[in-house]
């Protein structure tokens, strides 16, 4: 009931997202099609799953710029135990804690040794693709196991085995916001770290915690990229963490006072899926993509950001 | 320039927010030359009348009229541009700037063009700073002078916008006795020049001190204004609350218990404490007093592991307390309610409920899995039992008065089954009714057998309330005084020191001065 509720107190941009779908559809004819709305479920899969990972980061007044560097580094430990003969479960698992690891070291910096998190995961984010760009000769490695590809591919040719991980990710982050002592603690050290510090909550641990829970779900939301590619890449997740970033923000998480929640951020994955899919499908240049992208998403997030002002004015 | 009688008219104005109406229809006037004081409890409506005059809200109904001309639309830039300047509780400087480049922050002077001139700016600023008989060095940055001194510079800053009328938040609320004395001679000067001076403030002491009118707002209604030369104390009070108030500080008898607490020669050279022994027990209400900046809430941090010591021990429960963090604190039953209750003592943004039970998660969900139902139930009960004023427990604590938001951190600590209460200035920013329930919570603490250590400014409270006294004075504790023994000169003179206060040392025969410790 309190997430329809909260889904329901975010319309603000609903229209747009609206807006562009049917300025697409009008545009092209291939996109308001079965196999394209797949397309759009399948790519913002794991654009959601890293995005619900920012949003819990940014609820406890933080940045983890490191999150497309581990979902990077996870695919490619996975594939890499893969090829070592290692199985699919242990190979997955491994991929995973690669994530927890290098999310603890970030959360060393920014809890335990007070590092700005901005400067701290921008240095980690470097130092992570260092080491991916020498695990794999920074050359693409290739996988055909096809108990791990199946991680990326589509049941029954229609639902994508991503969509529900991102689906059962997503509900668990909101489950955890609403319903346990850790998203507690995290909203709360956003709102407020040095009184959350003074009711005797170990603030340390738990903002140290975001980190590698952070680390964790990117990994996930790594491997299963790496499943659709078929193929772990050394620079595959260049950008990510600025969708995941927009993402969050465009879904009314605020960068500085642990106001959000994970359900405004399914919308903003929403708007930014549907943006670059529909650039693709109704041809727009390749070179001219990014540029059209990141334009329209940075109005996107000042017309919210000056929409949550309006809003804190009204009170 | 008009040539009306009055610098300020507010005529019926209203202004109404999502379920309640802030002001309702209300006037006031401001005479040149005048301090017209705003007196009411938290929520009766001053900040929306002050911010309304400021240009900040835009009233839903009736008028404003400055210097005879109507004023609509206002906003701030236009406000300051009509002459109303405002000093709001919270200073708005730069910290790592100095005091002249505060002071003409928005009119910086400027010559060849672009070049910040230095010359002039320190000049004018001297000027200013001088006119007013305040001594700041127009060279120090804004972080490292004193309350007072920013104050000032805030008020400086008000006069370069060749301000007419001067709206005072609370202008004492963080200033020591000596400060006030001088906020006051600057404020009469300004009186003399002609300006009008709208001063809000809790503080009933200080009204016939400063005021010449008064005019008194109850749940955003107009109640009445009054010369102060003409009203008693008491009756404003009754004005302000709608009943009769009596004694505001009840004591309750209890013979103190077992020691709790025990602080042996803590110092710290981080935060400025020497060798500071003290001890709580069971039963009691204990009373840090001394001027602001002696110690007083730094040691309380340092009790709590807030911050840390380096020398000294603190026994909580027989427990050495040595290296311990909050978490430790809080685990050993202590619980601490800051004096900065918006940024210390809760997370704003989050609900009532979750506030209270912030401290509490880990005893009353032990498995991290937080029920709904049994947290509901449970925040309720200290809803009503504390009579927290909210419509749910799911509203956002930010939206609470002063009064309410302490009884949210209160409940906080209930939860944990705290059984000593640190109270930091428990009252400030509090209106009248809430105080007397923070007061009536203390000494029910008290008989149930806890241990309540109290720091407060106002001498009243701290020695209507405390069993025993302590007094603190540039980090070290100078006197313990019995309650019965204790009066406010007594207090004062050991706060402010004997070369402060000579004649009135010899008035405090029975209490016992300890020592101060060798620097």
């Amino acid at each position: 009931m309190k997430l329809l509720k909260t889904l329901s107190r975010i319309p603000n941009f609903l229209w747009i997202n609206l807006a562009m779908i049917i300025i697409f559809a009008m545009i092209s004819d291939r996109y308001m099609t079965v196999h394209n709305m797949i397309n759009i479920l399948q790519q913002g899969s794991v654009l959601l799953i890293v995005s619900a990972a920012m949003t819990m980061v940014i609820l406890s007044e933080g940045l983890d710029l490191t999150l497309g560097a581990v979902m990077t580094m996870a695919g490619i430990v996975s594939v890499l135990a893969l090829r070592a003969g290692w199985s699919v479960p242990m190979a997955v698992i491994f991929g995973i804690l690669s994530g927890a690891f290098m999310g603890a070291l970030t959360g060393t910096l920014v809890a335990i040794y007070k590092m700005p998190p901005f400067i701290a995961t921008l240095g980690m984010q470097g130092v992570i693709y260092g080491f991916t760009l020498a695990f794999t000769n920074s050359a693409a490695i290739f996988t055909s196991n096809p108990d791990f590809i199946v991680l990326g591919s589509k049941i029954g040719n229609y639902i994508p085995v991503a969509a529900i991980f991102a689906a059962i990710i997503f509900v668990a982050v909101w489950a955890i916001l609403h319903h346990t002592k850790f998203g507690r603690y995290t909203v709360a050290i956003g709102g407020n770290e040095a009184g959350t510090r003074l009711s005797g909550v170990n603030t340390t641990f738990w903002k140290w915690f975001v980190y590698v829970f952070a680390g964790i779900v990117s990994a996930i939301g790594g491997i299963i990229l790496a499943a659709r590619l078929e193929a772990a890449d050394p620079i595959v997740g260049v950008g990510w963490e600025f969708d995941a970033i927009a993402a969050t923000i465009l879904g009314g998480t605020s960068f500085t006072k642990g106001k959000g929640d994970v359900s405004g951020t399914v919308l903003g994955v929403l708007l930014i899926t549907v943006l670059r899919n529909g650039m693709n499908v109704v041809g727009t240049p390749t070179i001219w993509q990014p540029a059209l992208t990141g334009t329209i998403i940075i109005f996107a997030i000042a017309f919210q950001v000056w929409m949550s002002m309006r809003e804190d004015a009204r009170r | 320039m008009g040539n009306s009688e009055y610098l300020l008219e507010v005529k019926n104005v209203s202004k109404v927010f999502p379920g309640v109406k802030a002001l309702d229809n209300v006037s006031f006037d401001l005479k040149p030359g005048e301090v017209h004081i705003l007196l009411g409890e938290n929520g009766a409506g001053k900040s929306t009348l002050m911010k309304v005059i400021a240009g900040a809200y835009s009233p839903d109904g009736g008028e404003l009229i400055i210097d005879g001309q109507p004023a609509a639309n206002l906003n701030p830039r236009k406000a300051q541009d009509l002459g109303v300047g405002i000093i709001y509780q919270e200073f708005n400087l730069v910290p790592y700037m100095n005091v002249a480049e505060n002071i003409f922050i928005d009119q910086l002077p400027v010559k060849h063009f672009f070049r910040i001139d230095h010359a002039r700016m320190h000049r004018e600023a001297k000027e200013i700073l001088a006119s007013l008989n305040m001594n700041v060095p127009t060279t120090a940055k804004t972080m490292d002078i004193s309350t007072a001194q920013q104050q000032m510079v805030e008020v400086a800053k008000a006069l370069t916008h060749k301000s007419r009328i001067l709206i005072m938040d609370e202008p004492t609320a963080s200033l020591t006795d000596r400060e006030i004395d001088q906020l006051f001679l600057t404020i009469r000067e300004l009186r003399a020049k002609g300006m009008g001076i709208i001063y809000i403030s809790h503080r009933l002491q200080e009204l016939k001190e400063i005021g010449d009118r008064v005019t008194v707002l109850r749940d955003g209604k107009y109640i009445g204004t009054r010369n102060l030369a003409e009203v008693t104390i008491e009756s404003l009070v009754t004005m302000m609350v709608g009943r009769e108030v009596g004694e505001l500080y009840e004591r309750v008898d209890v013979t103190p218990g077992e020691e709790v607490l025990h602080v042996e020669k803590l110092s710290s050279k981080a935060v400025g404490l020497h060798d500071v022994s003290m001890n709580l027990r069971r039963g009691e209400i204990v009373g840090l007093a001394g001027l602001v900046g002696s110690g007083r809430t730094e040691l309380v941090r340092a009790i709590f592991g807030a911050d840390r010591h380096d020398a000294g021990q603190v026994t909580i429960f027989g427990e050495n307390m040595k290296g311990s963090a909050p978490k430790d604190s809080v685990r050993n039953r202590v619980g601490l309610l800051p004096e900065d209750r918006k940024r210390q003592g809760l997370a704003l943004i989050l609900s009532v409920a979750e506030n209270t039970l912030m401290a509490s998660l880990d005893k009353i969900f032990p498995g991290g899995l937080v029920n709904a139902r049994k947290e509901k139930d449970l925040v309720d009960g200290y809803i009503k039992s504390l009579r927290i004023q909210t419509p749910s427990g799911s509203r956002s604590a930010q939206y609470l008065s002063g009064g309410n938001q302490q009884k949210v951190v209160l409940a906080k600590w209930l939860a944990t089954e705290s059984e000593i209460f640190i109270f930091d200035e428990p009252t400030r920013g509090i209106d009248v009714g809430a105080k007397r329930e923070i007061y009536g919570f203390m000494n029910r603490l008290k008989q149930k057998n806890c241990a309540v250590l109290m720091i407060s400014s106002e001498l009243p409270e701290v020695i209507g309330m405390s069993d025993r006294i302590f007094v603190m004075r540039e980090g070290s504790i100078v006197a313990e005084v019995p309650h019965d023994e204790a009066t406010q000169e007594m207090i004062i003179s050991y706060a402010m020191g004997a070369d402060v206060a000579p004649a009135r040392r010899s008035a405090a025969d029975g209490a016992r001065p300890l020592p101060k410790a060798d620097a």
